[in-house]
């Protein structure tokens, strides 16, 4: 046997240290789950105070009380059946966007990508108008492929609209691809409705985004198309990793960048779908918390999706709560609220010189 | 004594011959296809584009086509012959479907058509680039979000809504024209920020929409995807009165086009304040869009299909007010009559069918590639 030759003394040596350093990964770990704890208190803060902030408030122990040990007062009645579905549902649809906004930022690699502002929320919209007005589908069970449909059709119409020509897929083609489809399926949706005055009432509170006299049935209907639909892309987190990197390097790493694209697009369309469906087309919470998470967690999707997870039905139930508190008598639809709360972000994306360019 | 320049606006001092030697040397002193236009001394000369004038003229009378069907068609068919009776103020039996029902509603969407056309002329001139028209950069939908919000507050008189949905769209471009700026107005900034703010005005829009009573929110959904169902004489008096007033000013902005087109260097070598040429030049086109909102409601896509249109039919340089004003009014009252006739009895939104043509012609510009960049 030969000797192998000794590594060299690590202490005396000239060569660089070690790659792994002890001190960088503790801080960005304590970091993240700092911030993930953060994110949690504040999720936990927003679904108390939709649950407490209406109308009428009812202070934080009745709530649990309501919640743990029923009751029969008016109170109690009104946590349990009013509130606690309306705050499940922006929890869920928050959850829902959010993530889909993340994979499409991902699959476009593009920082304005956004169900609202890539016509795939008005597509699952014209899905569910028509199964309202044609079909005469009017449970969310049903109505939900409709959407899927809608939103599938439309994620195609875009990205292939944006990447042909030159330049590929820019922010500002994206987002004209988007502007142009909305249009279009907007006036399709205001044809049906035209014809079909009777759709229209039902349809009119649904269309602007709202978690107001939701079913409570929803959430149970909701939940087998959120679990599909997260797991299609979390299953995906690394693939988009990788393609964030390039195409190119995506290949080179061994990524197949056709599976990835599509598995990311058919849950980001699920996702979309099943949020659309459930509360309408909520503008901007799919732009603006992917963002919010890569700022506190960084750019790996395995950790910027549950954060995103996480901050979306925060952004959607403030907005909510706000919008219900803003007006003493009526209510401001959620979808409006964040549609203002969002569009600061589109802003400031927009200034930033890269997306310009 | 050959024509000034088409760089020059001719503003102070006499008519010299210093361009000749201060402009591009390449560019002859009469552009091809162009006959000079002036009186006598000298003092007032116009340089007329022969094929505008022509595809002017092939416009107004395909135009004047398109109105007679107008009349002519609808629930009940009125022969052309009483079509004319009517308009000459001959007794007639169809006074009443033609002279009461018919003719205002053609008026108003002529009206609306032209404005908008002239407007969408005037900001893609600035822009330089035709996505900026101002159903996409916001103008259109803040005319409407504050028109709307009007409604639903009880104002329905077609006195009042022309001034809020005016101030609405020019409040609107003005938020837009701020967060754009950025030491210098970039167009892909400038359309990706406008099309945040018409999300955020539909939505707002939407708002007021739930907040008013159910018949309230019927009237305004129509109104709101551009319709000129039941649209009178008092639809059409105030913008017929915006295009009177501002004939003057879209009399300069025809001429103050041709300076658009200069870059700052020669611009300021030739002593025209650039920026305010171009701030005139999209007040006015601002002021026309919201008030043609205000009439019939934003219209889709007309601002920026009858300008693209006029420029390719007439080929010139820069893009012909007289002409987009003629193809505006053209799509509008087509649109509007099949809009009428497609679904009866149901009359659908003439709005519904301009974004059904609209959209896919913006979707080739975005492949085509016609979309960033300094200049288009």
């Amino acid at each position: 046997m030969e000797a192998i030759p000794a590594p060299p003394d690590p202490v005396g040596s000239p060569t660089p240290p070690p790659p792994s350093t002890p001190n960088p990964g503790p801080v960005a770990l304590r970091r993240r789950v700092g911030w993930t704890a953060a994110a949690v208190v504040a999720l936990l803060a927003a679904v108390l105070l939709s649950l407490a902030v209406g109308s009428r408030t009812i202070p934080p122990d009745r709530v649990l009380d309501a919640l743990l040990h029923g009751g029969d007062d008016t109170t109690a009645g009104v946590v349990r059946s009013l509130r606690l579905p309306r705050t499940l549902i922006g929890l869920m649809t928050g959850a829902a966007l959010a993530m889909a906004g993340v994979v499409m930022q991902g699959v476009t690699r593009n920082p304005i990508a956004d169900p609202g502002i890539l016509g795939v929320s008005q597509g699952a919209s014209l899905g569910v108008v028509l199964a309202i007005a044609a079909a005469g589908v009017h449970t969310l069970a049903g109505q939900v492929w409709f959407a899927f449909a809608g939103a599938a059709v439309a994620s195609v119409a875009v990205y292939a609209i944006a990447s042909r020509g030159r330049g590929g897929a820019s922010p500002v083609k994206l987002a004209l691809a988007g502007a142009a489809i909305n249009a279009l399926l907007v006036s399709v949706i205001s044809g049906v409705l035209t014809t079909r005055a009777s759709a229209l009432e039902e349809f009119r509170f649904w269309q602007i985004g709202s978690l107001a006299g939701r079913d409570q049935a929803i959430v149970g209907q909701m939940w087998p198309f959120l679990l599909a639909g997260t797991v299609l892309v979390v299953s995906v987190a690394r693939g988009l990793d990788a393609l964030a990197l390039g195409e190119d390097v995506a290949r080179g790493l061994g990524r197949n960048v056709a599976a990835v694209r599509i598995a990311a697009g058919t849950g980001a369309t699920v996702l979309t779908g099943v949020g659309v469906a459930a509360a309408g087309p909520i503008a901007f919470v799919g732009l603006a918390v992917p963002h919010i998470a890569r700022a506190l967690v960084g750019g790996d999707h395995r950790r910027l999706l549950p954060m995103a997870a996480l901050l979306g039905p925060v952004v959607l139930l403030l907005s909510d709560v706000v919008g219900r508190v803003i007006y003493a008598d009526s209510e401001v639809p959620a979808g409006v609220m964040t549609a203002l709360i969002g569009l600061p972000f589109l802003v400031g994306l927009a200034r930033r010189r890269k997306v310009a360019a | 004594m050959t024509a000034p320049s088409p760089g020059r606006t001719g503003t102070t001092g006499s008519p010299s011959r210093r361009t000749e030697t201060t402009g591009n040397p390449s560019r002859p002193s009469r552009p091809t296809g162009y006959t000079l236009l002036r009186t006598r001394s000298g003092r007032a000369s116009f340089l007329l584009h022969r094929r505008s004038a022509a595809v002017a003229l092939c416009l107004a009378a395909a135009l004047a086509a398109a109105c007679l069907a107008y009349l002519c068609v609808g629930d009940t068919f009125v022969a052309p012959g009483s079509v004319v009776d009517v308009l000459l103020g001959r007794p007639s039996p169809d006074e009443l479907v033609v002279g009461t029902f018919r003719l205002p509603r053609m008026t108003v969407g002529l009206l609306v058509g032209a404005a908008f056309g002239i407007a969408g002329a005037l900001i893609q001139t600035v822009a330089r680039n035709p996505l900026a028209s101002p159903d996409i950069i916001g103008v259109s939908q803040g005319a409407g979000a504050l028109t709307v919000g009007a409604m639903t507050f009880g104002v329905t008189s077609y006195a009042t809504l022309p001034y809020v949905s005016t101030a609405g769209g020019l409040l609107a471009a003005a938020l837009v024209y701020v967060f754009a700026w950025r030491g210098g107005l970039h167009a892909g900034r400038f359309v990706l920020i406008g099309i945040g703010f018409a999300i955020a005005l539909r939505a707002v829009t939407q708002l007021f929409l739930t907040k008013g009573d159910y018949l309230v929110a019927q009237q305004a959904k129509v109104w709101m995807t551009g319709s000129l169902n039941g649209a009178g004489w008092d639809a059409a008096a105030p913008v017929a009165w915006t295009l009177l007033v501002l004939a003057v000013p879209l009399c300069w902005a025809a001429r103050a086009q041709r300076t658009v087109a200069l870059d700052d260097a020669t611009a300021t070598a030739l002593g025209v304040r650039l920026n305010r040429v171009r701030a005139g030049l999209v007040l006015l086109g601002v002021v026309l869009a919201s008030v043609a909102t205000g009439a019939a409601g934003p219209v889709d896509f007309v601002a920026l299909l009858a300008p693209q249109i006029a420029r390719r039919t007439t080929r010139t340089d820069r893009i012909p007010l007289v002409c987009s004003a003629l193809t505006g009014a053209l799509i509008v009252v087509l649109a509007d009559l099949l809009a009428r006739k497609l679904f009866e009895p149901t009359q659908l939104p003439v709005g519904v069918l301009t974004a059904a043509v609209g959209a896919p012609y913006l979707i080739r510009l975005i492949i085509r590639g016609r979309t960033g960049g300094k200049s288009a």
